[in-house]
């Protein structure tokens, strides 16, 4: 691993910039870390261990918390242009200084609208706890969910705030799950909204050992991980 | 701030040009009053009032960029 890194450092940063594919690929390899528990750098764990083993100094492939705009995804797709139109109008006349495009939906999600807002005020638009961010993104959805429509899924981000946060709770469901597999016992999250409980559910899915559920009404929503025999 | 709204709402509603929206400023302060159709006032409202929620939290967003408070009003 280490020297597969020294390589791709020694590559321009044009080379290694897609965040998105990056996050779930590490993801995917992060079953036996331990130390992702701050949820920022879900992405740069492999880093942190080179610089621990090399005595040669950390090299870094980019300043943390500095993303560069996702590659352009490009769609005729009539739902998906009127998400990027909406909420460029929105930005827009929130006087926000900051560019709105559409992104590759990710694998798992194949009819997802996904949309980013970079730029220097994406800090007001992300808001404190992402509330601004979660308000763009509700009223995106019912813009675009309109009633008699097929449904579709949403994500706003900005940033990458909420790739990061949804990778590092994805990363400590699947820690919490090999803790209920060792343990025999069933894991239960403190209450959280349906979004975050979803990124629970598809981290654990395929999951070998336990099954989730959600139990609990409401704002009292929790997720389970239960240990099954197989 | 009024422009905000209006774009909100007019995206929401069936009937987009029913959308009424009047601000009344004072020195850092405004009020903004959102008229719609009748039958979308549920569209501006939504279940346990988190599109009007939502609506504000932007609104916030957007005016403590100026330096403003603005509260909005949804009128039936």
């Amino acid at each position: 691993m280490s020297e597969s890194n020294d390589d791709l450092n020694d590559k321009p940063d044009s080379e290694v910039d897609d965040d998105s594919e990056d996050e779930r690929d590490d993801d995917e390899r992060d079953f036996d870390d331990e130390d992702d528990e701050d949820g920022e750098d879900g992405d740069d764990d492999d880093e942190s261990a080179e610089a621990k083993s090399d005595d040669r100094g950390p090299r870094r492939r980019r300043p943390r918390g500095r993303r560069r705009p996702r590659e352009e995804y490009t769609t005729d797709d009539e739902r998906s242009l009127d998400a990027l139109a909406f909420v460029t109008d929105l930005i827009d006349k929130m006087h926000m200084e900051c560019e709105v495009q559409l992104t590759a939906p990710r694998d798992e999600e194949e009819a997802e609208i996904a949309l980013e807002i970079n730029g220097e005020d994406a800090g007001r638009v992300i808001g404190k706890k992402g509330q601004v961010l979660a308000a763009i993104q509700f009223l995106t959805n019912r813009v675009v969910n309109r009633p008699g429509l097929e449904r579709r899924h949403i994500l706003v981000d900005a940033e990458g705030y909420r790739r990061r946060r949804e990778s590092s709770l994805a990363s400590m469901a699947r820690r919490l799950g090999k803790q209920a597999v060792t343990d025999g016992k069933i894991i239960t999250f403190e209450p959280m909204n349906p979004r975050d409980r979803r990124v629970v559910h598809l981290a654990l899915a395929k999951f070998e050992g336990v099954i989730t559920k959600s139990d609990g009404e409401g704002d009292d929503r929790r997720v389970q991980i239960i240990p099954v025999r197989r | 701030m009024k422009e905000l709204i209006s774009t909100i709402a007019r995206a929401l509603v069936d009937e987009p040009d029913s959308v009424e929206v009047k601000e009344i400023e004072s020195d850092n302060n405004s009020l903004i009053e959102l008229r719609v159709a009748k039958d979308d006032i549920g569209k501006v409202i939504g279940r346990d009032g988190r599109t009007a929620q939502s609506m504000r939290t932007i609104l916030s967003a957007a005016s403590t960029k100026l330096g403003r408070r603005t509260h909005l009003d949804i009128v039936d």
